[in-house]
């Protein structure tokens, strides 16, 4: 914990970072490494290597990185003489235990014909290995070869064809700001404890995760100022494909994140807001891209157990003899949770192969099944639990839980020729969703005339939503030579069909086991989107880029509402029969089926434009205006409305500074942004999940920065924002106004050795604070302050782990609400029915114990 | 400066403003409505040329709601309760002596927040007020009622079910009259808003309930029956449940 507070000291105050190169400052120019290696992760021989060389090398973990022992200038191309300046290409490079280069790829932005001969040059260098131990190792590290046209020629190099894709690596879209987050997961993936790849996105400022809904339900997000639930306002991706579910009756825009194992995520990609015109539908807040790789090569097992019988058992796999991209890997996890009816199964298989498709393409293949059964606790009342009615981590309804599902092969294909890259995507996801959920015990239940008499028979939702989608994606990005400035201009196009069912019941809880009493919803819908956009970055001068377009979406709904009618015009002692929710009826003769089916279409253009500027010394200023779109739920449908979407409009100015002082990486961020969404949704716990609002603008601010050095990888970010509704003037509920997030990894080489090798020493440290949230009338919720941390230590083949989270046991409110609800423990006997505080409790400190070996 | 200017920068973004409303506790009172001047609590003239003097009254009130909406004529739903609605309530009963105009606490504060409140609620029952028995008295009343030389002591004890006190529903609409309809007294017309601290105070007036009370078409033995098969009991019923002129509510 001192360690970790000295490091956030040292990331703010460190002074030397004016004098940093700007030569990979690049926010602006150069993409983020798409396949960054692990620092932690053994080499094909076994042995523990991550050297760092380079401005851009990743983080390492040996006691000695490889080094340099002879480095030939590359040859300057024959280029027009207003591209005849200095430029650098940034390479991906094995070096193996003998010294030699071995698979470098370009993973800086294409720029033939310099990329083709930085890899001819980097492969005449020879290196000194990086050693762990005393024993040479294969490692791996980013090094940037530079282009000085006034600078002497070196060896003539002759360059073998042409680079393939490959060799280049898949193409990131360019930064549009400093709202645009590229992290490596490197060592914050695998020290700081993740419970799931949700958790991941707190690498990002401002994200803060809940989950009332128990281990299977998709977190709850909260980001710059949105409540986005289960992703409706944030558009997720894995590895560019969209996980967000349309239509899903819980939530439109429902991200489950579960199926992805965290050790399989080896960047991630944040934009907030809506300023890239590759981002679609749900890109409220914005949008994040996982994007999967596994740097571990070998074969990996490791098994967890811990805390409220938690265990985990977790096999990866990757071929030493191939990069990254290809992997397989599968976990299985169950836990008893802490508290009552917490309990959770689940089980992942992840596979990806990716390999060269002729000269100049590569094919990828990604695919995965999900499963898991879990129940949850829900909320508690703050009354109960204080005249001890009712203990902090209870239950009050243990039917709660849920079941989901989810299968998918996504293929992807790209090729790279001369100028311009084509990628292509195709997917197929099927998944299903069971929720039973109860935030109001027993206050719903409406007595209706034609009913026979009852009481309150309880209000737990019971709801299935099951979809089955393709999506298709592809896109021409094309570099263009005009005054001496590279420009690029890219076309693509989002297809996305998906056809989804969705019931909801309520159950009657008094009844063993609860049965349906009432169909609340049942529907049926295909659901249509076809976005095309167009994106350039346009190089106004060597420090100034344009970046924008403009996509227009096709939104079209096709709902088949099969309970839409609830009610008989002339009820009668046969008419209804009994108590049945989806009524048909013949009314004077003239039939009447309980089906109604409404179609419609709507269509958005959304321009969005960013101007980054520099870097000077290492600063980008930037500046961002969007419009962002979040399609409306389908049980809002009816026949022919105009507009069924809601529409964001955003803008934003920001400060990035990259820069590589000494043996240092560090990154800075600094934005300012304002948001306005024109229908925006808020938690209801009648229906459990977010209805359509008022208008909502919110103005904030976010500083971040990612510090690495040769023992350490510092991450943390601070977002502050203010959400109010436009026709009142008053807070958002539930939304914080402050998130605070950091996260802390050292790592050093022990100053002994066991059979000739070092073993690694690491720790980690994850803090999260949470502001005091605004909630319904007027209150404010608890902060939350809690710490994770993490300690392990590695040896030759095997790692032994010990991760805790919520190290220091704070009893703590995870989410809190004010409603109404009545669970019937109150003293008396007449119901309660006004609004109360409701919770639901943070975890308690869960010790993780790990072993994990590596062959 | 620099700090003065971080913490400007924290009060507007974080810890300022708010959702609006207020949730609130206040205490409850009932009371006895006050007698006119010069006369004996509990002492009343009827329009059917009645002369009472009552004993003693006591009210059980089970709980008292008070709602945010105003029911309009003529659409009246058959549930009891519409969950969205209240700003307050208090939920531990007590037996009220109507004929005193002390205070008289409940037992627990009440709470809610401090939305406008147009509509107040009493329940008048011991429990569930769906259940079709109670099993304990809601009012009991004793006295003497007398008209010109015929002196009637009566007494009269309440309680309400769904046997005794209930209307049948027709076949096709089972539930159109449902047994919490004849507990809860509602609506009584308020306008109030409750605040952190404050006083509800609830005042029950027993000088209208024998106001359509005929003590000829009683008993003989002045023991009213706990039902509504005869027109004096059925009156004394409707009277005590008159929403309009039993109950008025303040907030101090």
């Amino acid at each position: 914990m001192i360690r970790g507070s000295y490091l956030m000291v040292f990331l703010l105050a460190f002074p030397r970072f004016a004098h940093a190169q700007p030569a990979d400052a690049g926010v602006p120019d150069t993409p983020p490494p798409p396949a960054p290696p692990d620092p932690g992760a053994p080499p094909p021989s076994g042995a523990v290597a991550a050297p760092s060389l380079s401005p851009s090398a990743s983080a390492p973990s040996t006691e000695e990185p490889p080094r340099i022992t002879h480095q030939s200038p590359p040859i300057f191309p024959d280029v027009p003489k207003p591209r005849q300046k200095p430029t650098d290409v940034l390479v991906h490079v094995e070096v193996d235990a003998g010294g030699s280069p071995a698979n470098p790829r370009v993973i800086s932005q294409p720029n033939p014909p310099f990329d083709d001969l930085a890899i001819a040059s980097v492969l005449s260098w020879t290196f000194e290995p990086a050693h762990s131990g005393g024993q040479p190792v294969a490692s791996h590290l980013n090094v940037t070869v530079h282009f000085d046209p006034a600078a002497p020629g070196g060896e003539t190099i002759t360059v073998q064809g042409t680079l393939n894709a490959l060799e280049r690596g898949h193409q990131a879209a360019p930064s549009v700001g400093a709202q645009d987050v590229h992290v490596e997961a490197g060592k914050l993936a695998t020290e700081i404890p993740h419970k799931d790849a949700t958790e991941l996105l707190g690498w990002a400022p401002g994200f803060l995760l809940t989950n009332e809904g128990g281990e299977g339900h998709a977190e709850q997000i909260f980001l710059r100022g949105f409540d986005a639930r289960e992703g409706q306002d944030i558009e997720m991706r894995v590895n560019g494909d969209v996980v967000n579910q349309v239509g899903n009756l819980h939530g439109n825009g429902y991200a489950d994140l579960h199926f992805i194992i965290p050790e399989l995520v080896q960047a991630l990609h944040v934009v907030e807001g809506p300023y890239d015109p590759r981002q679609g539908n749900f890109a409220v807040a914005g949008s994040a891209d996982y994007e999967l790789g596994l740097t571990r090569r070998g074969l990996t097992g490791s098994y967890e157990v811990g805390s409220y019988g938690t265990q985990r058992a977790l096999l990866l796999w990757g071929s030493p003899t191939s990069n990254s991209h290809n992997f397989g890997g599968v976990e299985l996890y169950q836990t008893s949770g802490f508290g009552q009816n917490r309990d959770a199964r689940r089980a992942t298989a992840l596979g990806q192969l990716e390999d060269k498709l002729g000269e100049d393409g590569l094919w990828r293949l990604t695919s995965g099944a999900y499963i898991t059964d879990y129940h949850s606790a829900g909320v508690v009342r703050e009354d109960d639990y204080a005249a001890h009615r009712i203990g902090f981590l209870d239950t009050y309804d243990p039917d709660q839980g849920g079941a989901a599902s989810r299968v998918f092969v996504l293929g992807d294909l790209e090729f790279q020729h001369e100028d311009t890259t084509t990628h292509h995507q195709l997917s197929f996801t099927a998944q299903t969703l069971r929720l039973r959920e109860d935030f109001t015990g027993f206050l719903l239940d409406q007595q209706e005339a034609v009913q026979t008499p009852h009481g309150q028979r309880g209000d737990l939702i019971d709801l299935e939503s099951d979809a089955i989608t393709l999506q298709e994606q592809s896109w021409m990005r094309r570099h263009l030579d005009i005054a001496g400035l590279t420009q690029e201009l890219e076309l693509g196009l989002y297809g996305r069909l998906d056809a989804t069912t969705g019931q909801q019941y309520r159950l009657f809880t008094l009844a063993t086991p609860p049965y349906p009493y009432h169909k609340e919803a049942d529907l049926s819908a295909v659901l249509g989107d076809v976005g095309l956009y167009a994106a350039a970055n346009v190089k106004l001068a060597p420090w100034a880029a344009l970046r924008g377009g403009v996509r227009a979406d096709l939104f079209t709904y096709n709902v088949l509402d099969n309970c839409a009618v609830q009610s008989v015009a002339h009820p009668s002692p046969a008419n209804p029969p009994g108590d049945a929710s989806c009524l048909s009826q013949a009314d004077m003769g003239r039939p009447r089926e309980p089906v109604a089916r409404s179609t419609t279409a709507g269509a958005i253009v959304l321009p969005r434009a960013s101007l980054v500027l520099g870097p000077f010394f290492g600063l980008s200023p930037s500046v961002s205006i969007g419009r962002g779109v979040r399609s409306i739920d389908p049980s809002y449908i009816s026949q022919d409305r105009a507009t069924p979407f809601a529409q964001i409009g955003s803008y934003e100015g920001g400060l990035a500074y990259k820069g590589s002082p000494g043996d240092l990486d560090l990154e800075l961020r600094l934005s300012g942004f304002r948001t306005h969404v024109d229908q925006d949704l808020v938690f209801s716990e009648t229906v459990g999940r977010n209805t359509l609002a008022n208008g909502t603008t919110r103005i904030g601010g976010a500083l971040s920065g990612r510090l690495r050095g040769p023992w350490f990888d510092q991450n943390a970010s601070v977002t502050m924002v203010r959400s109010t509704f436009d026709d009142t003037g008053l807070l958002i509920p539930y939304v914080p106004d402050v998130v605070v997030r950091s996260d802390s990894v050292v790592f050093s080489a022990l100053p002994w050795q066991l059979g000739g090798q070092a073993p690694v020493a690491t720790a980690g440290l994850g803090v999260t604070c949470v502001g005091p949230r605004a909630l319904p009338f007027g209150e404010r919720s608890d902060t939350i302050f809690t710490i994770d941390g993490s300690a392990s230590l590695a040896w030759n083949r095997y790692r032994l782990g010990l991760k805790a989270s919520n190290l220091l046991d704070t009893r703590y409110r995870l989410g809190e609400y004010n409603y109404r609800s009545d669970f019937r423990l109150q003293d008396a006997t007449v119901p309660t029915l006004t609004v109360a505080r409701h919770f639901t409790a943070g975890a308690p400190r869960i010790v993780v114990f790990q072993l994990e070996v590596t062959l | 400066m620099t700090r003065a200017i971080g913490l400007a920068v924290v009060a507007v973004f974080a810890g300022c403003g708010t959702t609006g409303g207020n949730l609130v506790s206040f205490d409850v009172v009932a009371q006895g409505a006050a007698p006119r001047a010069g006369v004996k609590a509990g002492v009343y003239d009827t329009s059917l040329g009645w002369h009472v003097e009552l004993a003693s009254a006591t009210l059980y009130v089970g709980a008292v709601y008070l709602n945010q909406t105003r029911p309009n004529s003529g659409i009246q739903g058959t549930d009891c309760i519409l969950p969205s609605v209240y700003t307050g309530e208090e939920l531990d009963g007590r037996s009220v002596n109507v004929l005193s105009a002390a205070p008289q606490p409940f037992p627990a504060p009440g709470t809610g927040t401090d939305d406008e409140a147009l509509t107040g609620e009493v329940w008048l029952t011991h429990g569930d007020v769906n259940a079709a028995t109670d099993g304990r008295p809601i009012a009991s009343i004793t006295g003497i009622a007398t008209q010109g030389a015929q002196v009637l002591p009566f007494s009269a004890t309440i309680q309400i079910d769904s046997a005794n006190r209930g209307i049948p529903s027709p076949p096709a609409l089972p539930s159109l009259h449902p047994i919490c309809k004849q507990r809860i007294v509602s609506p009584i017309f308020i306008d109030l808003r409750p605040h952190d601290g404050g006083t509800l105070v609830v005042t029950i007036d027993p000088s209208g309930w024998f106001d359509t009370v005929d003590f000829a078409k009683a008993p003989p033995d002045g023991v009213f029956p706990d039902d509504n098969t005869n027109d004096a009991s059925a009156a004394l019923f409707g009277a005590i449940r008159a929403a309009t002129t039993t109950f008025q509510f303040s907030f101090e």
